[in-house]
Order: structure tokens, then sequence, then C-alpha cells
């Protein structure tokens, strides 16, 4: 049993799932679903469809190079069952995948970041030249309600250190 | 799928070309154009599907000329083979074939 990667959208297919076309040079294509197949049978090509893993990591949007890419690559020795090794892959398997994922939300998270501060900045400028709208200026200028109010607070110089309760 | 009438492209270097199928298990007879030849299918357009959920579709329909034992009368074959000629007791095709699939 092998989980194949499919070749239009880098999905992995598990066993019992999906369809593999042997074209006649014997290239063998996998894919996860019948949209995938019926892509490929369209002739599309998958580095141009936008939602495929190819497009993503060609235009920059998803992680392409990290240390945790090295443990998934293609083997073709069987090993040897042993025990102890099975169950360590098992929870490294679990571990790497965690980080993987941490790394590549903060790739996008880091991708995305100038668009945000980009977004903020548009937005004060347009609200500092737009205020008109939101408030008329003669009013503006009068209510003082608009700036934060100075409160007076009245201290009593005999208070004492007794223990009085806290006022809620 | 292959019926009467489908047209197979041969696999083998047999001097066959092309040929339709016209029915099954027919007795065999020296190879000559417009022949009725016995020839077994190695792949298919139409998708196999396997007992461990493996679903395979090939790009043509195609097959090698056998005499009656199931020898494959050419002595090359091109192209990948279905795997089931495995089973089926075809070993002569299979241990000529380039690449069992």
């Amino acid at each position: 049993m092998r989980l194949e990667k499919c070749w239009f959208c880098s999905s992995t297919v598990y066993p019992g799932h999906g369809i593999q076309f042997v074209r006649n040079d014997a290239k063998i294509f996998h894919f996860c679903r019948s949209k995938c197949h019926k892509n490929f049978k369209m002739k599309r090509n998958p580095r141009k469809v936008k939602w495929t893993k190819a497009y993503r990591r060609l235009h920059g949007k998803d992680m392409t190079q990290d240390s945790t890419f090295e443990f998934e690559r293609k083997r073709n020795r069987p090993e040897r069952y042993d025990r102890n090794l099975a169950e360590n892959t098992l929870k490294a398997i679990k571990k790497i995948d965690k980080i993987r994922s941490d790394r590549a939300s903060g790739h996008i998270k880091n991708r995305l970041k100038t668009g945000k501060v980009q977004r903020q900045k548009e937005a004060r400028k347009q609200l500092e030249l737009g205020i008109h709208l939101v408030k008329a200026p003669l009013a503006l200028a009068q209510d003082s309600s608009l700036c934060l109010p100075k409160i007076k607070v009245n201290v009593s110089q005999t208070q004492t250190e007794e223990n009085q309760p806290m006022e809620e | 799928m292959i019926q009467p009438q489908t047209h197979l492209n041969v696999a083998d270097n047999s001097r066959a070309r092309e040929l339709m199928c016209i029915r099954e298990a027919v007795p065999n007879t020296p190879l000559e154009r417009s022949e009725v030849i016995t020839a077994v299918i190695i792949s298919t357009r139409k998708e196999l599907k396997r007992d461990n959920g493996m679903i395979i579709r090939y790009d043509d329909n195609a097959a090698v000329v056998i005499d009656q034992e199931g020898n494959p009368k050419g002595t090359q074959i091109f192209g990948a083979i279905a795997r089931e000629l495995r089973q089926l007791n075809f070993t002569k095709i299979v241990s000529l074939a380039p690449e069992v699939l």
C-alpha cells in the first residue's frame, strides 16, 4: 500500500480512492478524484489552475522550502518491520506534521501582514479626509463630547488609613 | 469495453497492426491480412477495478496476437500491460512486457 500524490492537485490519494491513468509511454498519473481527472482530460496545466498546490507553490502563496519536507521523500526500498521503528515513526509523523503546518500557516500570516498594515493606513487616511461624512465640521468644533472629557475627582484631604471596605 | 467491431491496436511485433474484435476465443490460423486470429487484450480505455480498490485506465485498447496455447506470436511487446494477465496464466506475455502495471 502506498499513499500517492494526486498529479493535478497534489493531495494524498488513499487506497480505494481515485483513478490511475497509464499513458502509452507507461507514465502513471494518479488522481484523487474525478475533478482532477476531468481537468487533466481537458489538458489543463495544474500550474495555471488556482486551487492546486502546484499553482500556490509556484506563485509563492504556500511554503516551498522547509526541512520538514525532507521527511516525505519517496523511498523505494522496503524496510524490515521493526516494532520500535514503527512506533517511533508514528510519533514522529504526528510531530513533524504539526511543525510543518505551523510553519506553513506562519508563512501565510507573514504574507498577509503587509496587506493588513496597508489597509489600516488607508482606512485612517480615509477617515481623516472624510470625517465630514461622519459628523458635520461645525458640530465637530462645537460639540465637546467627541473628545475625551476631563474627569474632575474631589479627593478629600482627611482620608485616614482606616480599614474601609472597598467601594465597588 | 471491448465488443465485436472494436478496433484494437496490436502491441507486439507480429505483422498485424490493428485488429477488429469479432468474438471471444476463435481458433488460430496463420497470420494474413483479414485473417481470423486469436489475441489477448492487454490494456483498455475502460477502467479496471482491482480488489485493493485501485482503479486503473490505459490510453488505448491494445492486444497481443497469441496462438492456441496462449503464447504470443511476436517476440517483442510494446507498452505497459495489465497485471491481471499474470493471474490468467499468460506468463510468456508478462515476461516479455517492458512494464506490468
